[in-house]
């Protein structure tokens, strides 16, 4: 498209684009620019006068501190946990919102499954707590009608893990699942209709119609995902981390916050930030292109 | 394509510049009046009480001094304060007056705060006013200055569960480790509040920093650098700890340490010890032993008073050394600050007595009243007022208080505080140690939560020790040799 039709495009459509400028604002501000600050991460930060060039200092700190390995392990395997056992749950969950006929049920259905995400992670973890107490907690009371003992989850090295999955995946699957439904909704209805005619069961009609056209959206929200790979979730784990189970769920923010902001030491901060950035960067760039060699689908 | 988007970039750099654009101060100076910029947590200018206590603090200085001032409160946003406070220092807009919370040595590191020294030998009030442990602070670490009692915390029960257990008396007359152990095990044994109440004799929030409070010292534990053959050992390498361990271990596995203190947060120790599911809690000494009494007798009546325990008496006995390094919170002064001397003047007439009776009975008429027989606190006191800058231990009025400031509990563990004060011999951990300190920390956390819930056995200690010198513990006990030699 050449620049005049841009413009004239724009100049035709101008109140969508002006729905859009708050977005595009939004994003300058708080993504764009910050870049800038980024060279934070080569310096020693003055309040005044001028900051101090100091080249690598602060990644050598990073790279070189004992506990950082541990904190890097145990980031990628929360995350990879969570990329693993919860991103296919929103798809599924979406699938199923989208079988339901029944109006009044479904949206009380979406409503329920919507509603833990506006809850705030401190609430969680009380809510999850009490849940998983080994006194009084309902997932015990369960497991002793079946005979078997209760478990100290919030305490146990063994489980603590598998409760950040499912309790991300009880506040944000069904959140997460919008993107999807949004999605299946612009589906050709004929296409549905045509595979009735011939005979196709819901869950064939799920498989065969459904599934192919969702990939496009799955593909671009999973190699977005990617990009925050490394962010394995500061408020869930802050709010649920314990002494027992500190050395299974600290996690780069979490040490970054204790030794980077606790400590007003920023530009350490910040190198931990664009260390993590670099990170995402590459997880896109490297998921996208292979994608796109393999499927012929990617974000672009 | 290209010039849309140079125009879209082009209007968000216009726009970040004009956010970024430094205002020029505003503090200026108008008939000798000095604008001291204040910023305080919770003392804001969407609080009432803050902006009345500073306008009439800003009266009482013209009046008593012929001080010309007028103070400027910083709104702080919601949030962790000390993150908020060193975000706000760190854009380079420092008030006169600071109240630090945690977050200050980043800023005095780079000479932004005021050598208070020179200032305090000075003054006509704070000198006097400061306790020992303020004296001790100040010496380490001249920034900042907080002028109150002790923060040591002290474990508390209810006073009619208390003389109910046949033990009790034994426990008084002599606080051993063992005479404790056997407290404990009879609150649960024979619960005074009926079947599980308590379910367990004392719970924690989150850690056992507030077990130490009671058995620390009594385990031989009173230095964070204990001295064996001529050397310096950290404390949570030695073996004093591990038998602390052990008998930690001992009370969790009795069920007389909640089994859920990991999970436990401030607000849940606390219900726990409304609702009668645990005995003894732990708390900082006078005003919040003064909310548990006042919350117990609200809750379960009058007779539900709180009693205040001993700390446990074995090679030694104390809530714990104090850490004299630093103050870890206080007021600090700005460098940059144009009003100086003006500052630290209207913190020295807040020591003196009549800005003593003004910052720690609040506003005549509103939170006190005065009569015949003397100064008459009101309930909006109780509900409402508390000391924004000094406490010192004397606290003489004109007239006598005819309601006291603290509950008798809570007056007894500010004595028991008191008394059993001593000084640690720990230091600040420079910046090049902070991550390692941290790794050893988070080693030290781990091992002691697992051997207490008996994941781990204790005989594994000398594993954890192992790990904890390779994770930096070495070279910070070589620095503290020679820091302490």
């Amino acid at each position: 498209m050449t620049e005049k039709g841009i413009f004239q495009r724009i100049k035709k459509d101008w109140v969508i684009y002006l729905m859009l400028f708050p977005a595009i604002l939004y994003f300058s501000i708080f993504h764009v620019i910050p870049i800038i600050g980024m060279k934070l991460a080569f310096q020693d930060y003055r309040i005044i006068g001028d900051n101090i060039w100091v080249g690598m200092k602060h990644f050598e700190v990073l790279l070189s501190s004992p506990a950082f390995m541990d904190v890097l392990k145990n980031t990628v395997i929360i995350s990879s946990m969570k990329m693993i056992f919860f991103f296919p749950i929103p798809i599924i969950l979406s699938l199923m919102i989208n079988e339901l006929r029944n109006g009044p049920f479904r949206k009380y259905i979406q409503s329920v499954v919507y509603l833990p995400h506006f809850l705030s992670w401190v609430v969680i973890a009380g809510v999850w707590i009490s849940l998983l107490s080994p006194v009084d907690g309902g997932v015990n009371v369960i497991r002793n009608f079946f005979q078997l003992p209760s478990l100290d989850f919030m305490t146990s090295k063994d489980h603590i893990r598998w409760v950040l999955v499912f309790s991300e995946m009880w506040r944000s699957a069904g959140w997460d699942s919008i993107i999807y439904l949004a999605a299946i909704m612009k589906f050709s209805p004929a296409l549905y209709e045509a595979a009735r005619i011939d005979g196709a069961t819901t869950f064939q009609q799920m498989r065969f119609i459904t599934l192919p056209q969702l990939m496009n959206t799955v593909v671009v929200v999973f190699i977005l995902n990617l990009g925050f790979f490394m962010n394995a979730g500061f408020d869930q784990v802050f709010n649920l981390i314990n002494d027992s189970t500190i050395s299974k769920i600290d996690i780069l923010d979490t040490y970054v916050y204790r030794i980077g902001i606790l400590n007003g030491q920023y530009a350490y901060a910040t190198a931990a930030s664009l260390f993590k950035g670099v990170i995402g960067v590459i997880l896109i760039l490297s998921t996208h292109f292979v994608s796109k060699r393999l499927t012929g689908k990617g974000v672009w | 394509m290209k010039k849309l988007l140079v125009l879209i970039i082009a209007l968000v750099m216009l726009f970040a510049t004009a956010c970024s654009d430094k205002k020029e101060d505003a503090k200026v100076d108008k008939d000798g009046v000095a604008t001291i910029k204040v910023a305080y947590k919770d003392e804001g200018p969407s609080n009432p009480v803050a902006v009345s206590y500073f306008d009439n603090l800003a009266k009482k200085l013209k009046d008593a001094k012929d001080i010309n001032v007028k103070f400027e409160l910083v709104e702080m946003p919601q949030g962790n304060y000390a993150e908020k406070l060193n975000l706000l220092l760190m854009s380079g807009d420092i008030p006169d007056l600071i109240y630090f919370q945690g977050g200050d040595q980043q800023i005095a590191n780079q000479d932004l705060l005021e050598d208070l020294t020179p200032y305090v030998e000075k003054s006509e009030y704070i000198k006097d006013a400061m306790l020992p442990h303020n004296v001790d602070r100040l010496k380490n670490y001249p920034y900042l200055l907080w002028v109150k009692p002790l923060d040591s915390k002290t474990p508390v029960i209810r006073k009619d569960w208390f003389e109910s257990v046949a033990s009790s008396e034994a426990l008084m007359a002599d606080p051993s480790i063992e005479n404790y152990h056997t407290f404990f095990k009879e609150l649960v044994a024979n619960p005074p509040g009926g079947a599980g109440k308590p379910a367990n004799a004392v719970t924690v929030a989150g850690d056992i920093s507030e077990l130490d409070f009671i058995f620390k010292m009594a385990f031989g534990l009173n230095q964070t650098w204990l001295e064996e053959d001529g050397k310096y050992i950290n404390s949570k390498i030695s073996e004093q700890e591990k038998a602390k361990l052990t008998f930690y271990n001992e009370l969790y596995e009795e069920g007389l340490l909640d089994p859920q203190y990991l999970t436990k947060q401030w607000d849940t120790k606390e219900e726990a010890f409304y609702d009668g599911d645990s005995g003894v809690i732990v708390g900082t000494n006078g005003k919040i032993i003064d909310i548990y009494n006042g919350k117990m007798k609200q809750v379960n009546g009058a007779e539900a008073e709180v009693v205040v325990l001993p700390p446990a008496k074995g090679e030694f006995q104390g809530f714990n050394a104090t850490d004299i390094t630093k103050e870890s919170r206080g007021v600090a002064i700005s460098s940059q600050s144009k009003h100086k001397d003006t500052v630290f003047e209207i913190l020295d007439y807040l020591a003196s007595p009549e800005g003593q009776l003004f910052d720690r009975l609040g506003f005549e008429g509103e939170h006190y009243n005065v009569t015949d027989a003397g100064y008459e606190l009101t309930e909006k006191y109780y509900n409402e007022w508390y000391s924004r800058f000094w406490e010192p231990e004397a606290f003489e009025t004109e007239k006598p208080l005819v309601t006291p400031l603290l509950s008798v509990p809570a007056q007894e563990s500010r004595d028991l505080a008191n008394e059993y004060y001593s000084a640690d011999n720990n230091f600040i951990i420079p910046e090049e140690f902070v991550s390692k300190w941290d790794a050893m920390e988070n080693i030290y956390k781990d091992f002691s939560a697992d051997v207490i819930t008996g994941k781990r056995p204790v005989s594994d200690f000398d594993k954890y020790v192992e790990e904890w010198k390779k994770a930096g513990g070495d070279e910070i006990t070589e620095y503290a040799n020679e820091q302490l030699k």
